[in-house]
């Protein structure tokens, strides 16, 4: 049944429109007379708004309307979270200020230049208090969590740690942090807003999850979700920060509707530090105790976040300490303190990337400490099952991942010893580390349709936010059904077709993928249940199983003369196409197992002896992350993964002014992410894993393990490479000099 | 952005004349003002283009070269007699910016490019001396690991941020200016202020007056000379610390020296302690670092930036390896 | 200008049962032959439609329905039967004679309340002109609907009612035979402040634009000239999401004032394929996976170009290092590499 299109390296379908400038993203819809508006934030990030002054802007020619709290509309839902991976939005329904740059008035105007002028002009007056935005070590105010994230109990606890740490022969005590990131996508968030009545609206959004901006407009104006629609049909790049609505879609949307006009609204690269999430700052205290040998007897891993004022997020970081290694005793627990900031969000591999870096980290310190190869002790440790939910994995093959990884890196000739290693100017270092991500899956529908020419489309609302699933669904359709792969057509994108769930947690292929395999399996067995019903055709009266599919044909088994196809069977059926629609529930066996990729990360650093700048140098990445459905958008992924890893690690880190609370690197400038001068030849192993139970289509998913594991390897290689063990992120060469 | 109205001037003298009403801005590349205009720090009322101005000329004579104010950074990056006669200009250039940037901005342009101090771009807040006479300085108990350390005043720590004119420095370029006054020519090294009481003065240049062009002698050491930025990316990164260095060999004798920071300064900032250490000692490592230790001296650093201090030595030493032959 | 109480209201209509949001204004359009087909003019119908907030409903022979700026256009579920008799109605109520000539397109504009604002008939021979007279004519009402003084203009009503005066000498226009299409793009219904008249030569074409001085290239090439291949990453130098050629040479076109481009040829990356025929690079691009989200993407092509014109970038190194001024943040950087070293021996540098 399966005709070869899946796990071909198939090049990217949207890929012409994307290189010809074509695609058209959320700003780039083409809305004659649209306004534009741009959003007023607040100066100052606690206490309230005292007063506001819109006269100025307003005299701006060109400006229709500028709104603030005075004269918005009132919206009763702003309030009301419409799931838990909602974020409360501040659509100027109160004067209270929650944090620095909330948006405290929009202004329309029929240029967007009128308007970017306009905005300046708005001039406010606080009421400030004293505010805090920092998280620190100790001093503040710490609470659980009811839950870590999606991901299960805020603690855990197996064994008896505190026995364990007594009795240990090794101990490694310390605390790791990471700082606050913004996710920064090219694309900076953008919609434009067409009401059509008066409770009908179509938002062009850039989302990783139309159905949860559906439902949000729904409930922000208590409209039927049903007369929202939401496109999205290109979004350039989200990872994370895409995955929920954030303000100024309810803003944009308000001001279209008092516009009476169409609205356009994109925010600028400044507003993206606040006003659509980040990762919150980390402080993770890890405790490992182990024997001589290097056998871990205990782990404990304490993990502090911030989270804002009047919302919660938790950064699951430890939430990876409970099933990477093998040992009997474990402790993990989340804390949050509540900070006068934005509400943080998911960010590519929340708690996996912070939590490996420390985890990671600490390993490689008991590494240093046992006089043990790091790989050595990872196998040492190696966990044949999860001991955190006591399952058997649905499958792993971490050990191909090192074995392989270490091979094609040459892990062999590192020399342990820090500094020894050098070329001119540059000491040499080599680390590795552990990466992992689970392998999610969440229900998702799809609908196929055989068309009477002869081509297939395959719909579902779904997103891609650049990680292929354009081409690879596409690739799925045309395996299942047994059509060329040229004759179909994926559509997805619009909240008119089948409900998706986000594109987030690297759960789409999974997800989504089985959906549109599902769809196309029953699209193939209506369409042979047609032909065997229809006196006319060859294959009248034969039995399902004797009838072959293959080409767009039908074929009767044995029989080669008896044939009929698809779309001549389409064409007598009197109608325009034949489809079937599919609500995929997750496979039930899932529940099991245990369900993650796992992976291997090895990294040489140089450092600059006398500037100490560090550069990556090389890196090789081996992962398993189940049945790879295109290698060559996989690999793609697997890429930006690590990408991210050397911005993680040596570059990014969003700076608030501990007296306003304002994000002083706030730009692209003061914000460094790694450009092309950043990052050196990459190579990529995907070693090959089947499972059987993980989803109808055998993939993992590979978005965000590419990021984990990544930037303890670097710490862990600039160690080895100057002695100095970095704990606190980004690597900056001042924490070196 | 505000509006403003535009002109485009052909001759120097209708630009000179231009450039005197209130609220007028030169503009030539536009990578910095547009910029600042976007972000609302600057609000002319009047642009004047610079770009029909014929100078885009490098002319090279026995005596040095003369640099037309609007030759882009990357022309005058790629130029031979650059490339040959003053390379550490030639390696300034081409670690600032991007290439597109390069391609955009002129030297007149660069000479005058103001702080990346963001409290400065960020009109949201209120106090910055540089931005509002007498409105105070966020930076200075602010978060300020990009601020200067070197000719820093209690009203402002604004970084110079500037690669080429670090490399200008070294080379004893001079800036040619016409204004209403008449032709001015100034050295490189009088030619950035220090902001003392008045942050918002940043050069000798007068509110209308031009930079025509910038002229570099020929000298003994300009064509022995490098210059080494370090930074927090590989590329595309404004420098941490910079140093360009110039130095003129007798045999394994220094005979003179230049040493100038970036990155570290109000203003680009040259080492004469440095320089006159090195004078008449062999071109060793040792040396370099000896001479390297003198400066600085005078840094004023802040819980952010102290790290500077050291950096800086050691751009200094790299730089002068790289010309000294010890790399 | 003419009010009818409310045409939601109306027996005809009404009967029809259409699916119409409450409130959303609406142009009702009858033409025999007219068909929606994918074309450049049907994007523009859409894209008028958004703009009006605006459902068509397209009386064709014995058949209505319902048209969303967003269907798809074979739509065939909200096709509704209709009596001839019952068309005759719905055209008496539109202000119409009943029995429309052979290739006539009559069309009114309703605002959201349900009062005809504008009126028009024209001939169209076939579906093909009928598409294109529908949206000129809805490009009109769309352009004259932001009105001379949008800041004083805040409710749609007024608005659309302000049509009424510009349909009526379409109107008349439209009654002739072979009366020409209103043409030449709209004056833009925007305020001016200080503009100039410009010509952008972008990609071999000249355009006339006025622009105020503080316009960016940028801004002007995806607001005024709707080319937007190039995107906006920062506006402010630092992502190279913008870069475009000017005079052969690549550089930041949201730094880049409009107004100081001048004469000198623009390229962006809608100029680079022959018709269907991409460019070298874009298929190197394309072969080599070298982008993601794609939102970079013509920055990087439009600045690779720019680095093998230099012919300075050759190693690897090179070209990252020479690249650096535009930033993936999907981290495509490898494939981006081997795409240029790819199309490299494909790309002459003139
Ligand atoms: C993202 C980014 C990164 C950068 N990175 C670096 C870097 O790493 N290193 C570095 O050194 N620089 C860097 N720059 C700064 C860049 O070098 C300057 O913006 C550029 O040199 C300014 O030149 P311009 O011609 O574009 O200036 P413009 O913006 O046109 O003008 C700048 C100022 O100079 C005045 N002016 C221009 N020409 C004249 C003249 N002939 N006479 C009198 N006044 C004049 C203008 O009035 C204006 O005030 C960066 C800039 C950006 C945007
Ligand atoms: S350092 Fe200077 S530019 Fe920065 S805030 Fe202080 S006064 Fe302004
Ligand atoms: S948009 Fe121009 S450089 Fe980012
Ligand atoms: S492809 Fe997404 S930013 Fe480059």
């Amino acid at each position: 049944m399966t005709f070869g299109n899946v796990g071909r390296p198939v090049s990217r379908v949207d890929g012409p429109l994307k290189v010809t400038g074509k695609a058209q993203y959320a700003a780039e819809i083409p809305v004659a007379n649209v306004a534009h508006a741009v959003l007023v934030t607040s100066a100052v990030g606690r206490g309230h708004l005292r007063s506001i002054d819109t006269r100025r802007a307003e005299q701006v020619p060109g400006v229709l309307h500028v709104i603030t709290s005075g004269n918005v509309p009132p919206l009763p839902g702003a309030k009301k979270k419409t799931d838990p991976n909602d974020r409360i939005l501040q659509v100027l329904q109160e004067d209270e200020i929650h944090y620095p740059d909330q948006p405290i008035a929009i202004v329309v105007a029929s240029t967007l230049e009128s308007a970017q002028e306009a905005a300046f002009l708005v001039s406010a007056t606080y009421a400030a208090d004293e505010l805090h935005a920092d998280l620190m070590p100790i001093g503040q105010d710490r609470y659980k969590p009811k839950k870590a994230g999606p991901s299960g109990d805020a603690d855990t606890k197996r064994g008896d740690v505190e026995a364990a740490v007594n009795g240990a022969a090794v101990r490694i005590d310390q605390t790791y942090s990471t700082p606050v990131q913004n996710h920064n996508p090219m694309e900076p968030h953008a919609l434009t807003v067409v009401w059509q009545g008066e409770d009908h609206v179509t938002l062009y959004d850039t989302s990783q999850g139309i159905f949860a901006v559906r439902k949000k407009v729904s409930a922000l104006f208590g409209i039927p979700a049903a007369n929202v629609r939401v496109i999205s049909r290109f979004v350039g790049g989200g990872f994370g920060c895409k995955g929920s609505p954030w303000s100024h879609v309810g803003l944009a949307a308000i001001a279209a509707r008092v516009a009476q006009r169409p609205v356009k609204l994109a925010l600028t690269r400044q507003q993206m530090f606040s006003l659509v999430g980040h990762r919150p700052k980390t402080i993770q205290h890890l405790v490992l105790a182990a024997d001589r040998k290097g056998k871990l007897l205990a782990v404990q891993h304490e993990s502090v976040s911030e989270t804002s004022r009047f919302d919660e997020f938790v950064e699951p970081a430890a939430v990876v300490t409970r099933m990477l290694y093998s040992c009997p005793n474990v402790r993990t627990t989340h804390r949050l303190v509540k900070l006068d900031i934005p509400t943080p969000t998911f960010m590519r591999a929340p708690g996996e990337s912070t939590g490996t870096f420390a985890l990671e980290s600490a390993m490689d310190e008991l590494a240093v400490e046992l006089k043990l190869d790091p790989l050595q002790l990872r196998l040492e440790n190696y966990a044949e099952r999860d001991e955190g939910e006591d399952k058997p994995w649905s499958s792993k093959s971490l050990r191909e991942c090192y074995e392989q990884g270490a091979a094609r890196f040459g892990w062999s000739r590192r020399n342990a010893t820090p500094r020894a290693m050098r070329d001119g100017c540059w000491l040499v270092g080599y680390g590795m580390a552990t990466a992992t991500y689970p392998a999610r899956q969440s229900g998702s529908s799809a609908v196929a349709k055989f068309r009477r020419d002869g081509s297939l489309l395959v719909q579902a609302g779904s997103q891609d936010i650049g990680t292929g699933t354009y081409t690879i669904m596409a690739q799925i359709a045309a395996d299942a059904l047994g059509v060329p792969l040229e004759t179909v057509t994926f559509e997805l994108g619009d909240t008119i077709m089948p409900e998706t769930p986000v594109s987030g947690g690297s759960q789409t292929a999974s997800s989504t993928g089985s959906a549109v395999r599902l769809a196309a399996l029953a699209l193939r067995e209506k369409l042979i249940a047609t032909a065997l019903a229809d006196p006319q055709s060859a294959l009248h009266g034969l039995k399902a199983d004797a009838v072959l599919l293959s080409g767009g044909q039908l074929t009767a088994q044995g029989q080669p003369g008896k044939q009929d196809s698809l779309s001549a069977l389409v064409a007598r059926s009197g109608g325009s196409e034949i489809s079937a629609q599919i609500s995929s529930v997750e496979k039930l066996e899932r529940a099991q197992y245990s369900l993650h990729s796992f992976g291997a990360q090895f990294v040489e650093v140089r450092v600059d002896e006398d500037t100490a700048e560090v550069r990556v140098a090389r890196a090789v990445g081996a992962f398993a992350a189940g049945k790879i459905l295109n290698p060559k958008t996989a690999r793609s992924q697997f890429y930006g993964g690590m990408v991210w890893g050397i911005g993680f690690a040596l570059e990014e880190h969003s700076v608030r002014d501990a007296r306003s609370g304002r994000v002083v690197t706030r730009d692209l400038a003061d914000y460094h992410v790694p450009v092309h001068a950043d990052v050196p030849e990459l190579v990529v192993l995907m070693v090959d894993e089947h499972d059987p139970h993980v989803n109808e289509i055998g993939a993992k998913g590979i978005g965000e393990i590419g990021i984990t594991g990544i930037s303890a390897a670097i710490a862990n290689a600039v160690y080895n490479a100057t002695g100095k063990r970095v704990r606190d992120l980004p690597i900056t060469l001042d924490k070196l000099i | 952005m505000r509006n403003f109205d535009y002109q485009k001037p052909a001759q120097e003298s209708e630009a000179i004349r231009s450039g005197q009403t209130t609220g007028a801005r030169f503009i030539a590349g536009g990578t910095l003002l547009v910029d600042l205009l976007r972000l609302d720090v600057e609000q002319p009322e009047l642009l004047v283009d610079l770009s029909a101005l014929p100078w885009r000329q490098i002319e090279v004579a026995a005596d040095g070269v003369r640099i037309g104010a609007l030759v882009s950074n990357s022309d005058l990056a790629e130029h031979p007699a650059i490339l040959a006669g003053f390379p550490a200009l030639s390696q300034a250039l081409l670690s600032g910016a991007s290439p597109q940037l390069r391609n955009m901005a002129t030297v007149g342009g660069n000479l005058l490019q103001r702080t990346r101090c963001a409290y400065f771009r960020d009109v949201a807040v209120s106090a910055c001396n540089k931005r509002k006479a007498g409105s105070g300085c966020a930076a200075l108990a602010g978060y300020s690991r990009m601020h200067a350390v070197l000719g820093v005043s209690d009203q402002c720590i604004a970084l110079h941020p500037s690669d080429m004119c670090v490399a200008l420095l070294a080379m004893d370029a001079v800036v040619h200016t016409r204004g209403p006054d008449g032709e001015r020519s100034i050295f490189l090294a009088d030619f950035h202020t220090l902001p003392g009481a008045h942050p918002e003065i940043e050069s000798a240049l007068k509110h209308g007056e031009l930079v025509t062009h910038v002229s570099l002698p020929k000298t003994s050491f300009s064509a022995r000379s490098a210059y080494v930025k370090a930074r927090d990316r590989a590329s595309y990164a404004f420098a941490l610390a910079s140093s360009a260095a110039a130095i003129d060999l007798d045999g394994q004798i220094i005979r003179q020296a230049r040493v100038a920071l970036g990155g570290v300064g109000t203003k680009p900032w040259r080492c004469m302690e440095v320089e006159q250490a090195l004078v008449g000692r062999p071109a060793t490592r040792e040396v370099f670092q000896a001479a390297a230790a003198l400066a600085m001296s005078d840094a004023r650093t802040t819980e952010h930036n102290g790290f500077k201090v050291q950096l800086a030595r050691r751009v200094i030493v790299r730089a002068l390896e790289r010309v000294g032959g010890v790399l | 200008m003419m009010r009818v109480a409310s045409l939601f209201l109306h027996p005809s209509l009404l009967a029809l049962g259409l699916p119409m949001n409450r409130g959303q204004p609406m142009v009702i359009a009858f033409h025999n032959e007219l068909q929606l087909q994918e074309s450049l003019t049907l994007e523009q119908i859409r894209a008028e439609l958004r703009g009006l907030g605006a459902a068509l409903i397209l009386v064709a022979r014995g058949a209505v329905f319902v048209f969303q700026p967003d269907d798809e256009v074979d739509i065939q579920g909200s096709n509704i039967g209709i009596r001839a008799a019952a068309v005759d109605e719905l055209r008496v109520a539109c202000g119409f004679a009943p029995g429309a000539p052979a290739h006539e397109l009559s069309l009114v504009v309703l605002s959201g309340g349900g009062s005809v604002v504008a009126r028009h008939s024209l001939l169209a021979t076939d579906s093909r002109l009928a598409l294109k007279g529908l949206a000129e004519a809805l490009s009109i009402a769309g352009t004259q609907a932001i009105g001379p003084h949008p800041a004083t203009i805040s409710r749609r009503e007024v608005v659309l009612a302000s049509l009424v005066g510009a349909f009526a000498l379409l109107t008349a226009d439209g009654c002739r035979p072979h009366a020409p299409p209103p043409s030449g793009p709209a004056a833009p219904p925007v305020p001016i402040n200080r503009a100039r008249k410009i010509t952008l030569n972008v990609n071999g074409q000249a355009h006339e634009l006025e622009v105020e001085p503080r316009v960016s290239l940028l801004d002007a090439l995806r607001e005024r000239l709707g080319l937007t291949g190039s995107k906006k990453g920062c506006d402010h130098g630092q992502c190279g999401a913008c870069t475009v050629l000017v005079a052969g040479k690549r550089v930041n076109a949201c730094l880049t004032l409009a107004i100081m481009v001048g004469e000198a040829p623009v390229t962006t990356i809608e100029g680079l394929a022959k018709g269907e025929r991409l460019h070298a690079m874009q298929a190197a691009f394309v072969e080599e996976d070298a982008l993601q989200c794609g939102y970079c993407t013509p920055g990087q092509i439009m600045s690779a170009l720019g680095l093998i014109m230099e012919n300075r970038a050759h190693t690897d190194a090179e070209v990252r290092e020479h690249m650096s001024g535009n930033i993936c943040r999907c981290g495509a950087y490898p494939n981006i590499v081997s795409a240029i070293q790819k199309a490299r021996l494909e790309t002459v540098p003139s």
